[in-house]
């Protein structure tokens, strides 16, 4: 919640991913790599959204499903899929996303509050929209996706 | 110069040297009469002390300071070690130890120190003594003299005079020295001595103002003047008291004693001369007098008993071992994919060098493992200062002792033991030993025995918490289990007594209202059981009622690197730690039984439940059955269970991984290692499958 | 490049030394952290100077100092004191230490200290 109140001041530099048809948008200094979609080992007894853990060079990483995790329909994962690896305060979180395009500068000004009814993403997880050049996207909460309370 | 970088160096040190001073100040309580622990106390102490100054810690070195002093009067036997003295010490160590924490906890080591440098204080004397105020008589002193001093025209007595015309006549010169100080000096008397030993190398020194006495005592400011007789030149003189440290300024002129009998005075009478030649004879032996009653009580101290641990080591960070650690995991990890392509290749030669490699790597692991080793000591060395005070704060006498502290354990593990350990030690003087009086009715004897003790037994090490005390009451565990619905009564009746006690570590069992200031903080010994078991341990306890119980608890060697038996469940791979597995086994269906709707099957005699891990683990059908079950028999104390699993894949060397902290509390999965092929194997926690 | 044996028994005042002189461009020839390791590296490494803390177990400065002394009436010892250990300093100089530093030590101090005994 602070990351909003500190850098909305400031501008923003996101990588831009896709799930379904909308575009979502997500501060690139917390994204370590983005993978190509790999193995992951399957952790019983978990939330549905979690997918299992993957070896990211040495280091167990879990891995969420993006799109099962917003309730959006399943896809199957395939060439374009890719896996956003982010790690802020020491934990580290693989978010599975149908494709990532590129990385944008976004000016400080064209962050809105996210608007009353957004798709069917959970509010919560958003930290606003961003409008760019006819483009709309959808900054994620990232600390929110973080600390994501298992059920 | 900066001192941050000697910060660590400093932290880790004072801890040592605190420690230290803290196991022979409670061997002193035992043995007051045993001088040499003073001394050892004292030199901690002092090497401490100068630690702190140098590093700009004030307080610290100010207390270490105060504290040296009433050593050093027991060392001279000039203090009694009693229990007053011996608290104003241990409770400067308290502030010690509080100061060393903050300083390494990223503070400045700043603290109040004022109350604990008055308690040693009035150990000393007695007293609290005021300020002592001897510098400002000697100031005024000094202050007079230098009125005279600073033109160096000090005068002389006729008696001087005569000494001074006989020696001019002999060929001698006579020079007259200001010498200044640094005003920083701090050992000005030794400085001085120093200066007087060149002098009456060169020559006679035969008048000093102030005299030698006080500047013995220190008692000037930072300068002084002496007259001298020499053959030397003057120029090798000056350069010789040049080449002193510290020495901030020479002034020397040569004396005509001719022209200073002219303007001398004739006042001076017979009475005078007696009494400035006593005075002026001894002066050149009198700085060596005194050091010399001093070299016996430096000799007396240095008559303990000699403790040889000159080990040749060196400082690693922690830091670096864990790369090294981590550097090793991945050579682990690539040696178990050699390994695996070695054998579906099945070149001999290939083969011979992947083995020999695995054998390398195997005595590597074991050095590396080695090294994060540290004794249990490291703990256990703070418990006998907790089990002192405790028993004070509740009127019992408790005599701790403390076997195997020499036994090792990885660093991770030591690193997270101490609490849990302190929780139970408490436990056991709160509520196991009793008070004096209690145990003479008793007829036991009033001090109560808690032993600690520390083993190594296979790839576990053991510590044991022992008392004599009052044991649990079963009854009472019992009703205070059911009360707050830890158990059910049903489950009470199938329960051995041991498993009863162990219901004191289950949660929910303490509660709040019940909470007493020493072994409740708050925490009830469910924590102290999560504690140990997230480090790979167990937690047992035995008792018998009035006789004293015992709390038990087995923890891995080390954490890192575990040996697991890899086996498949549908096409899912899992690793159970060798640890918990009792036996493997390959039974026919026919022999599985159903009990109560659980499927069971007869083990050498015994009943075992089954469980299949397919079904627990909600592992997807991929059609993969025989007529035989896989079975891995695992056991959590005195229960067992079978694991039904498809296929043993072997045994197998593993590097234990976290699950990253994202995910917490997977069930029955305690962590992750990854195979040969990359791929993410999970680790079971079988303890979490056995109820 | 003078060489200096160091000896103290903490390390920790061992890496002070040892940073001071090698800054200022000694060449460190051992670190003892007793009298008997000192009287030991002494002989071996024959430095051309050493800094001797008083206070140490096993075998103290001043004993240690005495030692070498019988091995090399020249040797070049500089006692390292703390505060209140005046005596012994003296006594030190008696037995032929050449000069002292004074715990906390400045670097100056100390770089004063050598300069003056390798003069």
């Amino acid at each position: 919640m602070e990351v909003t109140e500190t850098t909305a001041s400031q501008d923003l530099k996101v990588i831009v991913f896709q799930l379904k048809d909308e575009e979502y948008a997500i501060e690139v200094d917390y994204v370590q790599s983005i993978e190509r979609m790999q193995t992951v080992t399957r952790i019983p007894k978990v939330s549905p959204y979690i997918i299992g853990v993957m070896n990211l060079r040495g280091i167990i990483t879990p891995v969420i499903d993006l799109r099962k995790r917003f309730g959006i329909e399943e896809k199957k994962y395939d060439e374009t899929t890719r896996i956003l690896v982010l790690s802020k305060d020491n934990i580290e979180l693989g978010l599975i996303v149908d494709s990532a395009n590129d990385v944008i500068d976004i000016p400080a000004e064209k962050i809105e509050p996210t608007p009353e009814v957004v798709g069917s993403v959970e509010e919560e997880y958003l930290r606003g929209v961003i409008k760019l050049d006819r483009r709309l996207f959808t900054l994620l909460n990232l600390d929110k996706v973080l600390h994501d309370k298992q059920s | 110069m900066s001192n941050v970088e000697y910060l660590d160096v400093f932290i880790d040190e004072s801890q040592e040297h605190l420690q230290l001073i803290n196991n022979s100040l409670l061997e002193l309580e035992n043995q007051p009469n045993n001088l040499s622990l003073v001394s050892e106390v004292f030199r901690s102490a002092h090497t401490l002390k100068g630690m702190a100054a140098t590093m700009g810690y004030e307080d610290l070195s100010h207390l270490t300071h105060t504290m040296e002093n009433v050593l050093d009067a027991i060392r001279n036997e000039q203090l009694e070690p009693d229990d007053k003295v011996m608290d104003a010490v241990f409770g400067s160590v308290d502030d010690l130890e509080a100061m060393i924490e903050d300083i390494a906890s990223g503070g400045d080591g700043k603290r109040d120190i004022e109350q604990a440098v008055q308690q040693l204080e009035l150990a000393l004397n007695g007293e609290v003594p005021e300020v002592p105020n001897q510098t400002a008589n000697a100031t005024s002193e000094t202050e007079a003299m230098l009125e005279v001093g600073t033109v160096l025209d000090e005068g002389f007595d006729q008696f001087e005079m005569t000494v001074l015309t006989q020696s001019q006549e002999q060929g001698f010169t006579v020079y007259q020295l200001k010498i200044e100080l640094d005003e920083n000096t701090m050992l000005k008397a030794a400085r001085v001595f120093m200066v007087f030993e060149i002098l009456e190398n060169m020559g006679e020194v035969i008048k000093s103002t102030p005299p030698v006495d006080q500047l013995e005592e220190e008692n000037f400011d930072n300068e002084f003047v002496v007259t001298l007789l020499t053959k030397e030149p003057g120029t090798e003189l000056e350069q010789s008291i040049r080449n002193v440290s510290e020495i901030d300024n020479v002034q020397m002129i040569e004396i005509n004693v001719n022209e200073l009998k002219a303007g001398l005075g004739q006042q001076e009478s017979a009475a005078t001369e007696t009494a400035v030649l006593e005075k002026s004879v001894p002066t050149k032996k009198q700085p060596a007098s005194s050091p010399d009653q001093k070299v016996e009580d430096s000799g007396s101290s240095d008559q303990q008993p000699k403790k040889s641990d000159i080990n040749k080591t060196i400082r690693v960070n922690i830091e670096r071992l864990d790369v090294l650690m981590n550097l090793f995991e991945e050579l682990v990890i690539d040696r178990g994919r050699l390994e695996q392509i070695s054998s579906e290749l099945n070149n001999s030669e290939l083969n011979e060098t992947v083995e020999r490699m695995s054998r390398i790597s195997g005595d590597l692991q074991e050095i590396i493992l080695n090294m994060r080793m540290m004794p249990v000591e490291q703990v256990f060395n703070r418990f006998p200062r907790m089990v002192r005070s405790l028993s004070k704060d509740l009127g019992k006498q408790i005599n701790l002792t403390i076997h195997g502290a020499e036994t090792e354990l990885d660093r991770t593990i030591i690193d997270e033991i101490g609490d849990p350990l302190v929780h139970l030690l408490r436990n056991s003087i709160d509520h196991g030993i009793e008070k004096p009086e209690v145990r003479r009715n008793l007829g036991k004897s009033e001090e109560g025995q808690v032993e600690l003790r520390a083993y190594h037994s296979g790839n576990n090490v053991f510590i044991e918490i022992e008392d004599d005390g009052a044991g649990i009451n079963k009854d009472k565990v019992i009703q205070k289990a059911l009360t707050n619905g830890v158990v059910t009564e049903e489950e009470i009746e199938k329960m051995s007594d041991q498993q009863i006690f162990s219901l004191l570590f289950a949660s929910g069992f303490s509660t709040a209202e019940e909470v007493t200031d020493v072994s409740g903080r708050g925490v009830g010994l469910d924590v102290v059981r999560s504690t140990f078991e997230s480090l790979g341990g167990i937690v047992e306890v035995d008792s018998e009622l009035g006789k004293g119980s015992i709390f038990s608890i087995q923890l891995p060697l080390t954490l890192s690197i575990i040996d697991v038996m890899l086996v498949e469940v549908q096409t899912e791979k899992y690793a159970i730690p060798l640890s918990s597995i009792v036996e493997t086994a390959i039974v026919n269906k026919e022999d599985v039984y159903s009990a109560h709707n659980q499927k069971v099957i007869d083990f050498r005699g015994k009943v075992v439940p089954l469980i299949f891990l397919q079904d627990t683990f909600d592992v997807q059908e991929a059609g993969q059955h025989d007529e035989y079950y896989s079975l891995v028999l695992v056991n959590k104390g005195e229960k067992m269970a079978g694991l039904v699993v498809d296929s043993l894949i072997g045994q197998h060397d593993i590097v234990l991984k976290s699950l990253g902290s994202y995910l917490t509390n997977v069930f029955a999965i305690s962590g992750a290692t990854i195979l040969g092929d990359g791929q993410v194997a999970l680790i079971v926690d079988t303890n979490a499958l056995i109820k | 490049m003078s060489s200096v044996l160091i000896v103290d028994d903490a390390a920790f005042m061992r890496m002070m030394i040892k940073d001071i002189l090698e800054k200022n461009g000694f060449e460190v020839a051992g670190e003892a952290a007793n009298g008997e390791e000192a009287v030991t590296l002494y002989k071996e490494a024959n430095p051309d100077l050493v800094t001797m803390d008083i206070t140490m177990p096993d075998k103290d400065g001043l004993e240690a100092l005495k030692e070498i002394k019988g091995i090399d009436p020249e040797a070049k010892v500089i006692m390292c004191s703390a505060m209140g250990q005046q005596s012994m300093v003296i006594e030190a100089i008696q037995m032929g230490a050449k000069d002292f530093i004074v715990k906390p030590f400045q670097s100056d101090r100390v770089l004063e200290a050598i300069n003056k005994v390798m003069a």
